[in-house]
């Protein structure tokens, strides 16, 4: 079943730069799909209609067939959004305040939001610094943070944008094992990254955008070898001829 | 890992982090109006009860002396004002310009009473999380019909969100002008100029991405607030703080 559907989707900035151009793609309910291209491709772009934060100039974005343009307190509550810059989406004084933050705006009663806050708190690890100011998290534990923030909204969908960048390797993991745990707990993820080293081996549809179109959409695997084309660097194990291994391992 | 910042929320377990939110405004206008009626006696006495209020909320004085340097220049501005403007009896003359005796007692007295002031607001934003300001500030403009509480309370507590924001702007972008040699250049207007359009700049992008960020959570006027609750501890309080304003201003 899809779960997202975007139709001649276009989009204009308002200094008549072309954002996205006659977009059409489908993602079905549980997919891992990477959105990969060179910076200015379109990707943030794109992204950021599939949750309402950009409304298209043309075309539509549906989600569970509902347009997203004239839902859009559920569409952002369905669909969960990471940014690139982590920090700039810590709104709380704590942790705890932080995560809270989504469920408080669906109007929840106090209870709910307490029991949402522990259970995303729980699932990405952060419980034992819920009292802690987030800027004084590490890295990785912010973008779990920011993680935790969406889940508290319970959303079926989770978009990362970039979320390895700025991430040392210890950092990389953390976040690469929670956005596969949660892919395994039945959630849709997509992710804009423009280097695929680290996540090639876990997703299972590749999208290549260029100049805001689409370019390529297929199994990773048969789009490896056109991936510089694009200013997409080849994972290393790729252009050695061997296997793409997991970073996890 | 960012540098801690004291002019933000700090989460704890003290009677202060305790205390009903509205008690506590109320406590800071209170103290802050009877500051403005003290003298030196009344003064050491809050001075030491807020000295102590502190250090139980869990401040970190040094940090706290090292992010208000700026508004301890301030102060020494202040004291230099009100020494040079207020008539008396000499005690410096150098060509033309006199130090008052009675300048520097006025002068010292008002910086003692702003220091007052500034304890009291940073124990409260020390231990008040900006949701219960904003629940507080609702709370009392509810009975005025023509005020919009619940804007001016988010804006409010936005305001209290974005102070170590900017604090932390300002330092980056003090760092990056130093890395690239500013301190060589001796004009004062041309170093402001040059510091303060970078700063604006990032502050409103930083605006945007947070407003971004916000609307991505689906971020409200209409939202759960926290919850209001007045017990045995605040009327307590209440109490003390009435008895502390009465010593100071009889």
């Amino acid at each position: 079943m899809n779960i997202i559907e975007i139709e001649n989707l276009s989009h204009r900035f308002a200094d008549g730069t072309v954002g996205l151009e006659n977009i059409n793609l489908s993602i079905s309910e549980g997919a891992f799909v990477v959105i990969a291209g060179r910076n200015g491709s379109g990707k943030t772009t794109l992204l950021k209609h599939l949750n309402g934060l950009l409304l298209p100039t043309k075309g539509v974005v549906t989600l569970f067939g509902r347009s997203v343009a004239k839902n859009l307190t559920w569409s952002r509550q369905m669909v969960g959004m990471v940014f690139q810059d982590a920090d700039s989406q810590i709104v709380g004084e704590t942790v705890s305040d932080d995560v809270a933050f989504g469920p408080e705006n669906l109007c929840l009663d106090r209870t709910e939001v307490n029991r949402r806050v522990s259970l995303a708190l729980e699932t990405v690890g952060l419980h034992h610094h819920k009292d802690q100011k987030p800027h004084l998290l590490s890295g990785g534990e912010k973008r779990r943070l920011a993680i935790a923030g969406i889940l508290a909204m319970e959303p079926k969908v989770l978009i990362f944008d970039e979320p390895f960048s700025s991430l040392d390797y210890p950092g990389v993991k953390e976040v690469l094992a929670q956005m596969i745990s949660l892919h395994q707990a039945g959630h849709t993820i997509i992710v804009a990254a423009h280097d695929l080293e680290k996540l090639i081996a876990h997703t299972d549809r590749l999208v290549i955008m260029e100049k805001g179109g689409i370019v390529r959409d297929d199994l990773p695997s048969y789009l490896l070898g056109d991936l510089e084309v694009f200013g997409i660097r080849e994972p290393c194990a790729s252009r050695l001829g061997m296997e793409v291994h997991s970073w996890l391992n | 890992m960012a540098e801690l910042n004291v002019l933000g929320f700090h989460a704890g377990n003290s009677v202060l982090h305790q205390l009903d939110v509205r008690f506590k405004l109320l406590f800071l206008v209170v103290i802050s109006l009877s500051s403005l009626n003290a003298f030196i006696p009344s003064l050491v006495l809050l001075t030491l009860v807020l000295m102590v209020a502190l250090k139980h909320a869990g401040l970190p004085l040094k940090m706290a002396l090292k992010d208000l340097r700026y508004v301890l220049l301030l102060l020494l501005f202040v004291f230099m004002a009100r020494s040079l403007s207020v008539p008396g009896s000499p005690v410096v003359e150098f060509k033309g310009v006199t130090v008052t005796r009675e300048g520097l007692y006025e002068g010292a007295i008002v910086c003692w009473r702003l220091v007052i002031v500034i304890m009291t607001g940073l124990l409260f934003v020390l231990t008040t999380r900006s949701s219960e300001i904003k629940a507080a500030v609702e709370w009392m403009l509810k009975p005025f019909p023509f005020i919009p509480a619940k804007r001016i309370a988010i804006m409010m507590s936005l305001v209290v969100r974005f102070i170590p924001i900017i604090f932390e702007q300002a330092k980056k972008t003090m760092e990056a002008q130093r890395a690239r040699g500013v301190e060589n250049r001796k004009n004062p207007v041309y170093r402001l100029k040059m510091f303060s359009i970078p700063f604006m700049r990032r502050i409103f992008e930083r605006a945007d991405k947070l407003v971004l960020a916000m609307e991505a959570r689906c971020y409200s006027e209409n939202r759960t607030d926290s919850l209001l609750s007045s017990g045995v501890k605040d009327w307590i309080a209440l109490a003390g703080v009435v008895c502390l304003c009465l010593i100071i201003i009889t």
